[in-house]
Formats: structure tokens, C-alpha cells, sequence
């Protein structure tokens, strides 16, 4: 089953790779990162109807103007997106999905640990971001982008993933010590 | 079909309006089977495509092929499937079904959203999107139109036995029941048949019911009838006007006896006297013949004047006798019919009156060859007299010329004797053939004025005709036929 699975993987890459020349990887992850908003549910306290869906970045920028162009007009229902990009930790209020560069990577422990149980979607192409208690992490495979879930963390932050999205995805948990 | 029997017209009138209306609700009810399948199996396919949509966002959001193959390779559980596949926002193929569909099963990029039959397919593009919110791609499905053709071929089936069992039934009702109609109209074709050809008009049709037709039988019978009657009238009126003819025929065959039984006693009559007066003509002739012989001396001129004149006045009776005698023997006289050579006939009396009168210079004309049915003896009296009449007459022209000839007129024989002579007046025409009837005086041109009258006994014998024309001074022409 899994070798049927690689099999595939290398197909399909191969047709994407042949069919999408042009797309980018960060174009690819700017686009992921707004359409998680229409898989993801939060808490309605955290996300009151009036407020944007905040997109926000931490750490350096790698996506620069894809985000941008990606969310330009766009609405999740009646909400707005907006981006918003953080230096520090502690500049991070109110905040629906928060990418974590790779410039983070060091800190993602104690990033996780800060941002505690708030429903924030936690997103990042960082090495073991899932397994080190991340919610969604991109996994670059042969040109393709795929998505490993720590569901056990979403949940803990009382994000709920729809299973739609958790379809498409590799669930993974945080290793017990 | 215009010759056909009644009984056969019906029929087909009645089959053709029943098999017109079911080949109509047939082809109706055909038709609304494979609409309706139609609209069924794209609203199937509509619902299908919904559901696969609505479950394609993820694949489509995060790209994810195997998710999309997965998705699209559930479609293989319905046999009516073609062909599918998902498209990205950006209208890239991501997925297809069957995995291996080349370009002939799925479009290259996806084309507007909606279901439309198309080469023999239903095809079916729908937006892919999660919630209200923006599209993230097309699903496209191609379904084949099978079920439809089924509905097609099962409801055509239904249609064609239906036809064939309703057209029998309808064949079997209107077998049965044209009679209703045919039965009244054969029975009436049929009287009348009879009725015409046996002249037996005492016949009546049979009567079904109290229609139109029934009508139409009552009226027929009242012909009939009134035919019946008036052929009785006709009948009667016919026996009485026999019975007249017969009585009147036998009134007239009692006259024309009577008739002829006064001419012939009128016939003796005048025979005899003419016979019993030529005797003592004879002896004041013969006597005032002695006279002049033998006492012409005592006579003196004066006697002998007298005498001479006697004698002349009483040849001239003899003569006149004569002719009356032969007319009475004319009309006593039996005939004999034959075929006759009126021109030789001719030619001997030319030469007769040429042998009497040398010195008369009239030239005669007679055509060769003329004949006619009849009896020579009498016939060659009619030529005699109008012969020398025609020589007569027409002696005191420098050019006397007399012809005999015939014409044809409206198919019957005209003979035509003909001179140049005195001619007379149309007006005297009637009384040229009356005995003693007379238009030039004795002293003129000599005659007893009973030829004619002679001429025209024996023609009428013949049952011919005669008839005169004539200018005075200018001659006559006599035409007769026989």
C-alpha cells in the first residue's frame, strides 16, 4: 500500500510538475495557507463575525508578496482576511492562523509553549514542526507540497480540522517521552 | 379506395382514425418517456456531481492528486459513468477517471458550468467550493445516455404491441360495427339493383332504424311506390290510346275501301262512257265522211266548211277519248316492276318523234346508263309525254335543244328532262298536272291537256314524285323521281 502510494506521489508529482511549471513553492504555501481558513473551525469567542481572519506571519517573511495577492478581495463569509506580519511573540494578539518561518526554527519550542492553548492554527515548513506539537506542517516531497497534522494539538487548542482537510493530510502525534 | 364496397370503406376509415391517434399517443407517450429519462439521468447526474464537488474540495484545495483519484475512482460503481475529472482554479487537470482518460474522454480545460447532452453523452460541469466561499476548481462528469436509449427501446416496445393489440381490437370493433351502417346502405344498393334491372317496382328496401338512413329508406320506398303508380297510369293510358288506334285504323281501312271502291266504280265509269262514246263519234264521222264524198257537190262551200269542221272537232274527241282511255287503263292497269334502261328508252322515242317531224331541227340530249326500278311499259309513257312535250314546246325556237339527265339530291334520284321552249308561269305550276288543264291554247301548241295528269298517275304509282319548274319564254324543266 504504501509503495502503491509512493508510486502515485511520483506520478502525480511528475503531472504537476508538468502541468504547473510556473507555481512556486511559496505561491503553493500562500495559497494552502488561505485555504486552511475554509477547513478550520474556532472557537466563536476567538473569532467574533465583525473581526478579519487574520493571517499572520512570525520571523522572516519567505512568502513575501504571495500572501498578499493570494487573500486580495477574498472573504471567508463576510470576514475579511488581513496579514499581519510579527517580529516578536508578544506582538501576536489576536491571530486565526499563524505561519512560523524558518528562521523560527530554534524557537519553535518555546513559540508553542507561549502561544499556549490560544486557538491559533499553527503552520509551518520547519523540520519535525508537527511532531514537536504544530498543528499543520508543510512537507516538501519530490516538488510537491503535502501537509502533516498534529491533531492532538489542534484539538489541545480547541481548533477544530475538518475531516475533509485531515483527508488529504498525514496525521502524525507528538512522541511520548 | 374510391371503388371499394362500403363495408371496406368503413373499415379503413375507422382503422385509419384509431391507428392515426394511437401512432400519436404512441409516438406522445415515446416521447415523454425519453424526455422525462432525460431529465432524469441529469438530475442524477447533477445530484452525483454535487456530492462528488462537495467532497473534492480538500483534494482540490491542498492539490492533493491521490485524495482526488480516490474520490473519482468511487464513480467506477456506476457503469453509466464515462469519464471525470477535477480541475484547479486555475483550470489544470488534477485528477481524471479513469486514471488513464486521454483527450477524447476529458476536456482540457473545464468549460461552463451547467449538464447538456453532447455526442451522444451527457456531460456535466460543476463548481467546485467549500461553502459559500471562492471556487476552488470544476468537477467535470460524462455519463453515457444508455439509460435513455433503454427507455427508448422498452417504451418503444410497449408502444408497438400496444399499437398492434389496439389496432386488432379496433379492426375486430369496426368489423362488427360498420355493419350498422353499411347493412341499411347494402340493402338499399341492392332494392334498388333489383328494382332497376327487373323493372319490378313493386320491391321495397328494408327499414333498420330511424336515422338518416332510415330516412333515406323511406323515401326510396316512397319512390318506389310513386314509380309503381305511374308506371299503372302509363300502362292504362298506353292500352287506351291502342285501343283508340285500332278503332280509328279500322275506321280509315273502312273509308280507304269504301274510297277505292268509289274510284274504281268512278274508274269503270269513266271507261265506259269514253268507250260507249266513241261509237256514235265514229258514225258522225264516218257519216259526215260520206257526206262530203257524196253530196259535196249539193253542199255548196259553206257544207263542206261545216262538215270539215265536224269531222276535225270529232277527231279531236276521238283523240281525247283516247288519251282518257289510257289513262284509265294507267290506273287499271297491273304493274311490273323491273329493272328498266330509261336512256334507251329515251333514245327509241327520239328516234320516233325525229322519224314523224323530219323537218323539226331540236336537238336531243340524253345521258347513257340512266335506270330505275319500275314498270317499263308505264315508264316509257312518262318519258313519251315529257319527251314530246319538251320537243313541242320548244319547237318554235331557232335552237331547240331538249336533255334528259339525273341528279342526285340528298341520296334519292332526280331524272330531269328539260327544254329551252315557252317555259310558264310558277304561278300556274299546281295545274300543269290536272286533266285537261291546259296553260297554251289548242290553237298555240296542239295538246288534250290530260299528258300530264297521266304522267303523274303512273309516277305516283311508283310511289315517286313529281314536279315542275319553269320561265316564260324561257323554258320548263320536269324533275320526277321513283
Amino acid at each position: 500500500m504504501a509503495l502503491l502510494k509512493a508510486a502515485f506521489t511520483v506520478l502525480t508529482s511528475a503531472l504537476l510538475l508538468v502541468q504547473s511549471p510556473r507555481a512556486s513553492e511559496y505561491q503553493v504555501k500562500a495559497v494552502f495557507l488561505f485555504n486552511f481558513a475554509q477547513f478550520v473551525e474556532w472557537p466563536a469567542v476567538a473569532t467574533p463575525d465583525s473581526q478579519p481572519v487574520i493571517i499572520g506571519v512570525l520571523g522572516e517573511d519567505p512568502l513575501g508578496t504571495f500572501l498578499d495577492e493570494t487573500v486580495r478581495g477574498e472573504r471567508l463569509g463576510l470576514r475579511p482576511f488581513e496579514i499581519r506580519r510579527y517580529r516578536e511573540l508578544t506582538d501576536i494578539r489576536a491571530c486565526n492562523i499563524l505561519f512560523i518561518s524558518r528562521s523560527e526554527s530554534e524557537r519553535v519550542g518555546e513559540i508553542l509553549a507561549a502561544l499556549g492553548k490560544r486557538p491559533i492554527l499553527t503552520v509551518s515548513d520547519g523540520d519535525d514542526f508537527a511532531k514537536r506539537g504544530g498543528m499543520i506542517q508543510f512537507v516538501n516531497d519530490k516538488n510537491r507540497i503535502r501537509l502533516r497534522i498534529n491533531l492532538e494539538a489542534a484539538q489541545a487548542a480547541n481548533v477544530t480540522i475538518s475531516s475533509k482537510l485531515l483527508r488529504v493530510a498525514e496525521i502524525v502525534r507528538t512522541p511520548r517521552p | 379506395m374510391r371503388d371499394w364496397p362500403i363495408k371496406r370503406k368503413l373499415t379503413a376509415i375507422l382503422l385509419l382514425i384509431s391507428g392515426l391517434v394511437l401512432v400519436l399517443t404512441s409516438a406522445a407517450f415515446v416521447t415523454y418517456e425519453v424526455v422525462t429519462n432525460r431529465e432524469t439521468i441529469k438530475i442524477h447526474l447533477a445530484t452525483r456531481s454535487r456530492i462528488l464537488a462537495a467532497n473534492s474540495t480538500a483534494a482540490l484545495a491542498f492539490a492533493n492528486e491521490t485524495d482526488a483519484k480516490e474520490m473519482l475512482a468511487a464513480l467506477r460503481f456506476d457503469p453509466h459513468m464515462v469519464a471525470a475529472a477535477l480541475y484547479d482554479r486555475d483550470g489544470r487537470v488534477l485528477a481524471t477517471y479513469p486514471v488513464t482518460a486521454g483527450a477524447d474522454l476529458v476536456p482540457a480545460a473545464p468549460q461552463p458550468d451547467g449538464y447538456r447532452f453532447e455526442g451522444g453523452r451527457l456531460v456535466g460541469f460543476t463548481p467546485v467550493a467549500q461553502g459559500a466561499n471562492q471556487r476552488l476548481g470544476t468537477l467535470y462528469i460524462a455519463s453515457d445516455t444508455k439509460a435513455v436509449s433503454d427507455a427508448l427501446r422498452l417504451s418503444g416496445i410497449v408502444a408497438i404491441v400496444v399499437l398492434a393489440i389496439a389496432l386488432l381490437a379496433a379492426y375486430a370493433l369496426a368489423a362488427a360495427l360498420q355493419g350498422r351502417i353499411s347493412a341499411p346502405i347494402l340493402a338499399l344498393a341492392e332494392t334498388a339493383t333489383a328494382a332497376s334491372t327487373r323493372q319490378d317496382y313493386s320491391l321495397r328496401a328494408p327499414k333498420f332504424g330511424e336515422d338518416e338512413l332510415g330516412t333515406l329508406t323511406d323515401a326510396f320506398n316512397q319512390m318506389l311506390g310513386r314509380i309503381e303508380e305511374q308506371k299503372k297510369e302509363l300502362q292504362q293510358h298506353a292500352t287506351r290510346l291502342e285501343q283508340r288506334v285500332a278503332e280509328r285504323t279500322r275506321e280509315l281501312e273502312k273509308r280507304a275501301a269504301e274510297l277505292l271502291a268509289a274510284n274504281n266504280e268512278l274508274d269503270a265509269f269513266a271507261y265506259s262512257v269514253s268507250h260507249d262514246l266513241r261509237a256514235p263519234l265514229r258514225s258522225i264521222d264516218g257519216f259526215s265522211q260520206v257526206l262530203l264524198e257524196d253530196y259535196a257537190t249539193q253542199l255548196g262551200d259553206g257544207g263542206r266548211d261545216s262538215l270539215h269542221r265536224v269531222r276535225a272537232a270529232s277527231q279531236r274527241m276521238a283523240t281525247l277519248i283516247d288519251d282518257l282511255l289510257k289513262l284509265a287503263r294507267v290506273t287499271r292497269a297491273e304493274m311490273r316492276t323491273e329493272r328498266v334502261d330509261l336512256s334507251a328508252i329515251a333514245r327509241d322515242i327520239v328516234v320516233d318523234i325525229q322519224r314523224g317531224a323530219p323537218d323539226h331541227q331540236v336537238e336531243f340530249a340524253v345521258r347513257p346508263g340512266l335506270e330505275a326500278q319500275g314498270d317499263s311499259r308505264l315508264l316509257r309513257v312518262v318519258l313519251d309525254n315529257l319527251l314530246r312535250n319538251g320537243w313541242k314546246y320548244s319547237s318554235k325556237r331557232p335552237h331547240a335543244r331538249v336533255e334528259f339527265h339525273a341528279l342526285d339530291e340528298n341520296g334519292e334520284r332526280v331524272f330531269v328532262v328539260k327544254d329551252n321552249g315557252a317555259g310558264f308561269d310558277m304561278r300556274y305550276a299546281d295545274k300543269l298536272f290536272g286533266v285537261f288543264q291546259r296553260l297554251h291554247s289548242a290553237a298555240e301548241f296542239e295538246g288534250t291537256g290530260v299528258g300530264l295528269a297521266t304522267v303523274r298517275r303512273i309516277i305516283n304509282r311508283h310511289g315517286g314524285r313529281i314536279w315542275a319548274e319553269g320561265v316564260v319564254d324561257q323554258g320548263a324543266t320536269f324533275y320526277f323521281t321513283l
